[in-house]
């Protein structure tokens, strides 16, 4: 299946940087370099045309600098207010991702974020992970997807 | 934990330049504000608790009230992603409920508190930064912005 599976996301993920978080310069590197040290990991299902998962991982230094920036308040430690609004924002830019998608007549649904690793024990036809640098800090997906048909 | 300085999370620029709708989103940003700055203040949770459930029922309450209105503006200038936003606004209302149905539960749970908050800075943040920003727009191309609710 030749489709660009990483376009949608990172322009869903550009598009709500910028709107809610004012990050307008974003850029993306290969996910080898990523550094993951004590990142949140949040996975977020998807059905429909395309099943399986994707994977955002937020170091703990992204995340907090993500959630002062939204709360206006310091925050100086990953705690249940600070996971809860980052995997928010994890699954506001997956429905925007959906929107994307139906675009190319893919038609899917996401389930709620989940706070867990990747499941590895599913092999994925459709495997891209790129990491996204912000002047926050940076983040990596991980799409691991199969065609439904 | 937050170190408490009560700063406002609006920003100018959620305004969306519809009067009524502006002034209602600022009076929901303070009231949801005020939440999260009671939980999130660095004192122990039995000694904020009540002023956490005041400050809960108050927010709440100006949900509905405001989600109520801004679908009556969309109804009075025909908006037609009415049917579409009236889901995401009975979405949010329905786990508003269902939170606070489970922290009375809980007694009182701290953590579901905290993880609350976070969902409701977020969503809230994207919600009248880009959902509500379709409403103004159309109501400033067909020049129906001054309509009262």
């Amino acid at each position: 299946m030749a489709y660009d599976l990483y376009a949608p996301f990172v322009e869903a993920t550009r598009s709500v940087f910028r709107l809610m978080l004012d990050l307008r310069d974003v850029s993306d590197r290969p996910a080898e370099s990523f550094v993951r040290g004590d990142s949140l990991s949040i996975a977020i299902g998807m059905t429909g045309d395309l099943t399986g998962e994707v994977i955002y991982l937020f170091p703990s230094v992204t995340s907090l600098r993500m959630v002062s920036v939204m709360s206006g308040m310091e925050v100086v430690s990953v705690d249940a207010f600070v996971t809860s609004a980052v995997a928010e924002i994890a699954n506001i830019i997956s429905g925007n991702v959906l929107a994307l998608l139906s675009v190319d007549s893919l038609e899917c649904d996401i389930l709620p974020p989940e706070l867990r690793e990747a499941d590895d024990s599913v092999p994925y036809a459709l495997h891209a992970a790129k990491c996204l640098d912000t002047a926050l800090g940076d983040m990596c997906l991980d799409i691991r997807l199969n065609p439904a048909k | 934990m937050a170190k408490g300085r009560q700063r406002m999370f609006w920003r100018d620029k959620y305004r969306l330049g519809v009067p009524v709708i502006d002034a209602q989103h600022q009076e929901l940003f303070q009231r949801v504000n005020d939440f999260m700055q009671t939980v999130r203040a660095g004192v122990p949770w039995e000694d904020k608790v009540q002023r956490v459930n005041e400050t809960l029922e108050f927010m709440k309450g100006y949900v509905v009230a405001h989600f109520r209105d801004e679908e009556a503006y969309q109804r009075q200038i025909g908006y037609p992603g009415y049917e579409a936003h009236l889901q995401k606004h009975r979405d949010m209302v329905e786990y508003v409920a269902s939170i606070s149905k489970e922290y009375e539960k809980k007694g009182f749970d701290e953590q579901l508190m905290q993880q609350f908050a976070g969902r409701l800075l977020a969503w809230l943040i994207n919600h009248v930064a880009a959902e509500d920003q379709r409403i103004a727009a159309y109501a400033i191309q067909k020049g129906v912005q001054s309509h009262g609710i």
